[in-house]
Protein backbone atom coordinates (compact mmCIF):
# COMPACT_ATOMS: atom_id res chain seq x y z
CA UNK A 1 0.00 0.00 0.00
CA UNK A 2 1.53 3.33 -0.97
CA UNK A 3 1.69 6.37 1.28
CA UNK A 4 -0.95 8.37 -0.58
CA UNK A 5 -3.48 5.55 -0.25
CA UNK A 6 -2.70 5.29 3.46
CA UNK A 7 -3.16 9.04 3.96
CA UNK A 8 -6.50 8.91 2.10
CA UNK A 9 -7.67 6.11 4.37
CA UNK A 10 -6.45 7.93 7.46
CA UNK A 11 -8.30 11.04 6.31
CA UNK A 12 -11.58 9.11 6.29
CA UNK A 13 -10.82 7.70 9.75
CA UNK A 14 -10.04 11.04 11.41
CA UNK A 15 -12.85 12.93 9.63
CA UNK A 16 -15.52 12.47 12.35
CA UNK A 17 -13.15 13.69 15.08
CA UNK A 18 -11.27 16.51 13.32
CA UNK A 19 -12.45 19.99 14.29
CA UNK A 20 -10.33 21.91 11.81
CA UNK A 21 -11.92 21.39 8.37
CA UNK A 22 -9.16 23.21 6.51
CA UNK A 23 -6.40 21.13 8.07
CA UNK A 24 -8.40 17.99 7.27
CA UNK A 25 -8.73 19.10 3.65
CA UNK A 26 -4.96 19.62 3.44
CA UNK A 27 -4.01 16.53 5.40
CA UNK A 28 -0.47 15.33 4.66
CA UNK A 29 2.40 13.48 6.27
CA UNK A 30 3.24 16.44 8.51
CA UNK A 31 -0.29 16.89 9.89
CA UNK A 32 -0.55 16.66 13.66
CA UNK A 33 -3.76 15.10 15.00
CA UNK A 34 -3.98 17.42 18.00
CA UNK A 35 -2.26 20.67 17.00
CA UNK A 36 -3.51 20.78 13.39
CA UNK A 37 -6.72 18.73 13.19
CA UNK A 38 -7.72 19.75 16.75
CA UNK A 39 -8.81 16.23 17.61
CA UNK A 40 -9.87 16.00 21.26
CA UNK A 41 -7.47 13.78 23.24
CA UNK A 42 -10.40 11.59 24.35
CA UNK A 43 -11.06 10.91 20.65
CA UNK A 44 -7.46 9.90 19.84
CA UNK A 45 -8.31 6.49 21.24
CA UNK A 46 -11.18 6.30 18.73
CA UNK A 47 -8.68 6.99 15.94
CA UNK A 48 -6.49 4.16 17.28
CA UNK A 49 -9.46 1.76 17.51
CA UNK A 50 -10.68 2.72 14.02
CA UNK A 51 -7.18 2.15 12.58
CA UNK A 52 -7.09 -1.26 14.27
CA UNK A 53 -10.44 -2.21 12.73
CA UNK A 54 -9.71 -0.81 9.28
CA UNK A 55 -6.32 -2.48 8.88
CA UNK A 56 -7.01 -5.51 11.05
CA UNK A 57 -3.99 -4.87 13.24
CA UNK A 58 -3.41 -4.53 16.99
CA UNK A 59 -1.80 -1.33 18.22
CA UNK A 60 -0.09 -1.91 21.55
CA UNK A 61 0.27 0.91 24.07
CA UNK A 62 3.91 1.40 23.19
CA UNK A 63 2.96 2.19 19.59
CA UNK A 64 -0.10 4.19 20.60
CA UNK A 65 2.19 6.45 22.63
CA UNK A 66 3.57 7.89 19.36
CA UNK A 67 0.31 8.07 17.41
CA UNK A 68 -0.03 11.84 17.52
CA UNK A 69 0.48 12.64 13.84
CA UNK A 70 0.01 11.23 10.35
CA UNK A 71 3.70 10.36 9.93
CA UNK A 72 3.83 8.18 13.05
CA UNK A 73 0.47 6.59 12.25
CA UNK A 74 1.75 5.56 8.81
CA UNK A 75 4.97 4.15 10.30
CA UNK A 76 2.99 2.16 12.86
CA UNK A 77 0.47 0.82 10.32
CA UNK A 78 3.25 -0.16 7.87
CA UNK A 79 5.26 -1.88 10.61
CA UNK A 80 2.22 -3.83 11.88
CA UNK A 81 1.14 -4.84 8.35
CA UNK A 82 4.73 -5.85 7.53
CA UNK A 83 4.90 -8.06 10.60
CA UNK A 84 1.81 -10.04 9.62
CA UNK B 1 4.32 22.63 38.39
CA UNK B 2 0.62 22.64 37.69
CA UNK B 3 -1.76 21.16 35.17
CA UNK B 4 -5.50 21.23 34.74
CA UNK B 5 -8.26 19.75 32.63
CA UNK B 6 -11.89 20.68 32.23
CA UNK B 7 -14.64 18.51 30.76
CA UNK B 8 -18.06 19.66 29.59
CA UNK B 9 -19.99 16.50 30.48
CA UNK B 10 -22.79 17.13 28.00
CA UNK B 11 -20.32 17.57 25.12
CA UNK B 12 -18.20 14.61 26.26
CA UNK B 13 -21.32 12.44 26.05
CA UNK B 14 -21.84 13.58 22.46
CA UNK B 15 -18.20 13.35 21.37
CA UNK B 16 -17.21 10.03 22.86
CA UNK B 17 -18.76 6.61 23.07
CA UNK B 18 -16.72 5.19 25.94
CA UNK B 19 -18.81 2.02 25.78
CA UNK B 20 -17.41 1.04 22.40
CA UNK B 21 -15.44 -2.18 22.38
CA UNK B 22 -11.81 -1.75 23.41
CA UNK B 23 -12.16 1.88 24.48
CA UNK B 24 -11.78 1.51 28.25
CA UNK B 25 -8.99 -1.07 28.12
CA UNK B 26 -6.86 1.15 25.88
CA UNK B 27 -6.76 4.07 28.28
CA UNK B 28 -7.64 2.83 31.77
CA UNK B 29 -5.80 0.44 34.10
CA UNK B 30 -7.58 -2.72 35.30
CA UNK B 31 -8.18 -1.07 38.69
CA UNK B 32 -9.68 2.01 37.02
CA UNK B 33 -11.96 -0.10 34.83
CA UNK B 34 -13.18 -1.77 38.02
CA UNK B 35 -13.85 1.67 39.56
CA UNK B 36 -15.92 2.58 36.49
CA UNK B 37 -17.91 -0.67 36.71
CA UNK B 38 -18.62 -0.14 40.41
CA UNK B 39 -19.54 3.55 40.12
CA UNK B 40 -23.15 4.59 40.59
CA UNK B 41 -22.85 6.68 37.41
CA UNK B 42 -20.15 4.98 35.32
CA UNK B 43 -19.87 7.80 32.75
CA UNK B 44 -19.12 10.33 35.52
CA UNK B 45 -16.31 8.08 36.72
CA UNK B 46 -14.94 7.75 33.16
CA UNK B 47 -14.65 11.54 32.82
CA UNK B 48 -13.41 12.10 36.35
CA UNK B 49 -10.55 9.64 35.81
CA UNK B 50 -9.89 11.02 32.34
CA UNK B 51 -9.59 14.59 33.62
CA UNK B 52 -7.14 13.43 36.32
CA UNK B 53 -4.95 11.72 33.73
CA UNK B 54 -5.01 14.76 31.47
CA UNK B 55 -4.16 17.18 34.28
CA UNK B 56 -1.22 15.01 35.39
CA UNK B 57 -0.08 14.56 31.78
CA UNK B 58 0.12 18.33 31.39
CA UNK B 59 2.59 18.46 34.29
CA UNK B 60 4.70 15.65 32.85
CA UNK B 61 4.60 17.33 29.44
CA UNK B 62 5.73 20.63 31.03
CA UNK B 63 8.60 18.88 32.81
CA UNK B 64 9.82 16.72 29.95
CA UNK B 65 8.74 18.60 26.81
CA UNK B 66 7.84 15.20 25.38
CA UNK B 67 4.42 14.52 23.89
CA UNK B 68 3.08 11.00 24.35
CA UNK B 69 -0.34 9.37 24.21
CA UNK B 70 -0.47 6.62 26.78
CA UNK B 71 -3.21 7.40 29.32
CA UNK B 72 -3.04 3.92 30.88
CA UNK B 73 0.43 4.80 32.18
CA UNK B 74 -1.22 7.36 34.46
CA UNK B 75 -2.75 5.43 37.32
CA UNK B 76 -5.39 7.22 39.43
CA UNK B 77 -6.47 6.60 42.99
CA UNK B 78 -9.38 8.45 44.58
CA UNK B 79 -9.18 7.90 48.33
CA UNK B 80 -11.26 10.96 49.18
CA UNK B 81 -14.46 11.24 47.11
CA UNK B 82 -16.80 13.79 48.65
CA UNK B 83 -19.06 13.96 45.62
CA UNK B 84 -18.55 17.54 44.47
CA UNK B 85 -14.89 17.58 45.53
CA UNK B 86 -12.59 14.63 44.94
CA UNK B 87 -9.00 14.43 46.16
CA UNK B 88 -6.49 11.82 45.16
CA UNK B 89 -3.30 11.17 43.27
CA UNK B 90 -2.04 10.04 39.90
CA UNK B 91 1.01 7.77 39.68
CA UNK B 92 3.21 8.04 36.59
CA UNK B 93 6.63 6.40 36.32
CA UNK B 94 7.22 6.37 40.10
CA UNK B 95 6.18 10.02 40.47
CA UNK B 96 2.98 10.92 42.30
CA UNK B 97 0.89 13.96 41.39
CA UNK B 98 -1.82 15.10 43.79
CA UNK B 99 -5.04 16.45 42.40
CA UNK B 100 -8.34 18.05 43.38
CA UNK B 101 -11.40 17.66 41.16
CA UNK B 102 -14.36 19.98 41.40
CA UNK B 103 -17.51 18.67 39.80
CA UNK B 104 -21.19 19.31 39.33
CA UNK B 105 -23.78 17.80 37.03
CA UNK B 106 -22.44 19.62 33.96
CA UNK B 107 -18.69 19.88 34.33
CA UNK B 108 -15.56 18.42 35.93
CA UNK B 109 -12.47 20.52 36.57
CA UNK B 110 -9.33 18.78 37.82
CA UNK B 111 -6.20 20.53 39.02
CA UNK B 112 -3.02 18.52 39.51
CA UNK B 113 0.24 19.63 41.12
CA UNK B 114 3.77 18.23 41.14
CA UNK B 115 4.07 18.66 44.93
CA UNK B 116 1.37 18.73 47.60
CA UNK B 117 2.71 22.04 48.84
CA UNK B 118 1.45 23.75 45.66
CA UNK B 119 -2.15 22.81 46.44
CA UNK B 120 -2.27 25.62 48.99
CA UNK B 121 -0.66 28.19 46.69
CA UNK B 122 -2.83 28.10 43.60
CA UNK B 123 -5.83 30.06 42.36
CA UNK B 124 -8.47 28.08 40.49
CA UNK B 125 -11.18 29.48 38.20
CA UNK B 126 -13.98 27.45 36.67
CA UNK B 127 -16.78 28.87 34.56
CA UNK B 128 -18.19 29.93 31.23
CA UNK B 129 -15.46 32.54 30.71
CA UNK B 130 -12.35 33.73 32.48
CA UNK B 131 -12.59 36.78 34.77
CA UNK B 132 -11.10 39.72 32.88
CA UNK B 133 -9.33 41.12 35.95
CA UNK B 134 -7.10 38.10 35.79
CA UNK B 135 -5.40 39.72 32.83
CA UNK B 136 -5.08 43.23 34.28
CA UNK B 137 -1.52 44.36 33.62
CA UNK B 138 -0.68 40.86 32.54
CA UNK B 139 -0.47 39.16 29.19
CA UNK B 140 -0.76 35.53 28.34
CA UNK B 141 2.41 34.31 26.66
CA UNK B 142 3.73 30.94 25.59
CA UNK B 143 7.34 29.87 25.61
CA UNK B 144 8.99 28.14 22.62
CA UNK B 145 7.54 24.81 23.75
CA UNK B 146 3.99 26.13 23.87
CA UNK B 147 3.83 26.27 27.68
CA UNK B 148 1.66 29.20 28.85
CA UNK B 149 2.56 31.88 31.40
CA UNK B 150 0.93 35.06 32.62
CA UNK B 151 3.56 37.77 32.23
CA UNK B 152 3.44 40.82 34.45
CA UNK B 153 3.67 43.81 32.08
CA UNK B 154 5.80 45.81 34.53
CA UNK B 155 8.10 43.31 36.16
CA UNK B 156 8.13 40.75 33.33
CA UNK B 157 7.93 38.03 35.96
CA UNK B 158 6.19 34.96 34.54
CA UNK B 159 3.48 33.21 36.54
CA UNK B 160 2.94 29.58 35.52
CA UNK B 161 -0.63 29.02 34.37
CA UNK B 162 -2.61 26.12 32.93
CA UNK B 163 -5.75 26.71 30.90
CA UNK B 164 -8.26 24.17 29.61
CA UNK B 165 -11.28 24.69 27.34
CA UNK B 166 -14.05 22.26 26.52
CA UNK B 167 -17.51 23.03 25.22
CA UNK B 168 -19.13 25.75 27.31
CA UNK B 169 -16.48 25.70 30.01
CA UNK B 170 -13.06 27.06 30.66
CA UNK B 171 -10.82 26.29 33.61
CA UNK B 172 -7.68 28.05 34.73
CA UNK B 173 -5.18 27.42 37.47
CA UNK B 174 -2.28 29.70 38.29
CA UNK B 175 0.38 29.70 40.92
CA UNK B 176 -0.16 32.52 43.36
CA UNK B 177 2.27 35.35 42.76
CA UNK B 178 5.06 35.46 45.31
CA UNK B 179 4.67 38.64 47.33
Amino acid sequence: MDKETLITQLKEIVKPYAKNEEALLNINENTDFVNDLKINSANLVDVVLDVEEQFNIVIDNESMERMLNVKSAIEIIEAKLGAQ
Amino acid sequence: MIGNDIIDLHLAGQESNWQRKGYLSKIFTAAEQEMICQASVPSDMVWLLWSCKEAAYKIVNRLTNVRIYNPAKFSCSLPDDQGDTVRGSVLHEAQTYSFISYRNSSCIHTVAVSHDIFLSSIDVYTGGSLPLDLFTNKSLVKNQDGIPYLMNCFTYSPIPVSISHHGNYVGLVQQKAVL
